[in-house]
């Protein structure tokens, strides 16, 4: 009972902000900001505890499972793609992999961030699913690396089109393949803007830097992380 | 009507390769996660023509294009860690931001460097 009525508040929510979002483009409105925090309001109002909702909502959060399996879909009917362009997506990504944990690392120990935060920011750059995965594995906290992993969507989609404004950066791989690896699913929405080819690009970015950072998560970051 | 059933149809269909792969993993010990074996599950099955990309095209669709929402309750659950509040949130903002960005520019112009290469 309380799991229907949970999944059905947080679908109402989240389609109005998505509703408000269309309507007023602005930060504020953006679904993964303005729906937690109608939420969290709702919520105390009611009141139902934060333990309770996140109980109830376990039908959404299941969903990411089937939702990333789902990117096999749009890998197969880019199979093309794939097979041409194989090399510069596994380069990119395999570059972007490392400078987005290496940077994460060099600037949390620069900021004197505390160790399960630091750890936890690690595998910030990939989708959720896989984000908590690696998080576990490394020994950080899953529900704050869920956190990293949304503001990191948020904050890619908006400063990307900056970024290749300032680099003068024209073609629709190199926008798509950047936005799929720095910003996951949330980046591979902003390459909607530069058309069908980014999109391909970032869907793939996105996939593949999954798969990478699990493999270095699995080897060389246990290795990093000892040294600390 | 007819559409609602057809994704919910079709997202059960993707979820067979979700205890599929659950099921993978409790014989062969492969260190991926469970949900990247389903996504390569499923690939081979469109690419054997086992599986018809008719069978889960909308399904998939509205999974992905949805994806936000099955985002949001992990979202709420930042209000059970209060030292995010202080200046180490604020912090860990700007690590974000920095990093982020260096990624955007390093991956678009490795890309964009090699295109001109080899036009």
């Amino acid at each position: 009972m309380t799991i229907i009525f949970i999944t059905l508040l947080t679908f109402g929510l989240y389609r109005f902000s998505r509703m408000l979002a269309r309507r007023f483009p602005i930060l504020l409105f953006h679904p993964l900001i303005f729906t937690p925090a109608l939420i969290i309001i709702v919520i105390q109002l009611l009141p139902i505890s934060v333990n309770t909702y996140t109980a109830g909502s376990v039908v959404l959060t299941h969903m990411l499972a089937p939702a990333t399996i789902a990117f096999a879909i749009p890998m197969y009917k880019h199979i093309a793609f794939l097979r041409q362009y194989f090399v510069q997506i596994i380069c990119g990504v395999l570059v972007g992999s490392i400078v987005a944990i290496l940077s994460s690392f060099g600037l949390a120990l620069l900021f004197n961030v505390d160790e399960h935060l630091l750890i936890s920011l690690l595998p910030r750059s990939i989708t959720t699913p896989l984000a908590i995965e690696v998080s576990t594995e490394i020994g950080g906290v899953p529900a704050l690396t869920i956190v990293f992993v949304i503001i990191t969507g948020i904050l890619g989609s908006l400063v990307g089109p900056l970024v290749f404004n300032l680099l003068n950066i024209q073609s629709a791989m190199a926008k798509g393949l950047a936005l799929g690896m720095a910003a996951h699913a949330v980046g591979t929405n902003r390459a909607l803007e530069y058309g069908e080819e980014a999109v391909t690009f970032s869907t793939l970015a996105m996939i593949f830097a999954g798969v990478i950072t699990i493999i270095l998560g699995l080897t060389v970051l246990p290795l990093i992380i000892f040294l600390l | 009507m007819n559409k609602v059933i057809r994704i919910l149809v079709q997202v059960a269909i993707i979820h067979i390769f979700f205890f599929a792969a659950i099921g993978v993993k409790a014989f062969l010990p492969i260190p991926l996660p469970t949900t990247i074996v389903g996504l390569l599950l499923l690939f081979f099955a469109l690419l054997v023509k086992l599986v018809k990309i008719e069978w889960v095209e909308e399904g998939g669709r509205w999974l992905m294009a949805e994806l936000l929402l099955f985002f949001i309750p992990s979202a709420v659950g930042i209000v059970n860690y209060n030292e995010l509040a202080g200046v180490q949130g604020f912090f860990i903002v700007l690590i974000i931001a920095i990093s982020t960005i260096i990624v955007l520019g390093v991956t678009a112009l490795l890309i964009e460097k090699w295109e001109v290469n080899q036009s």
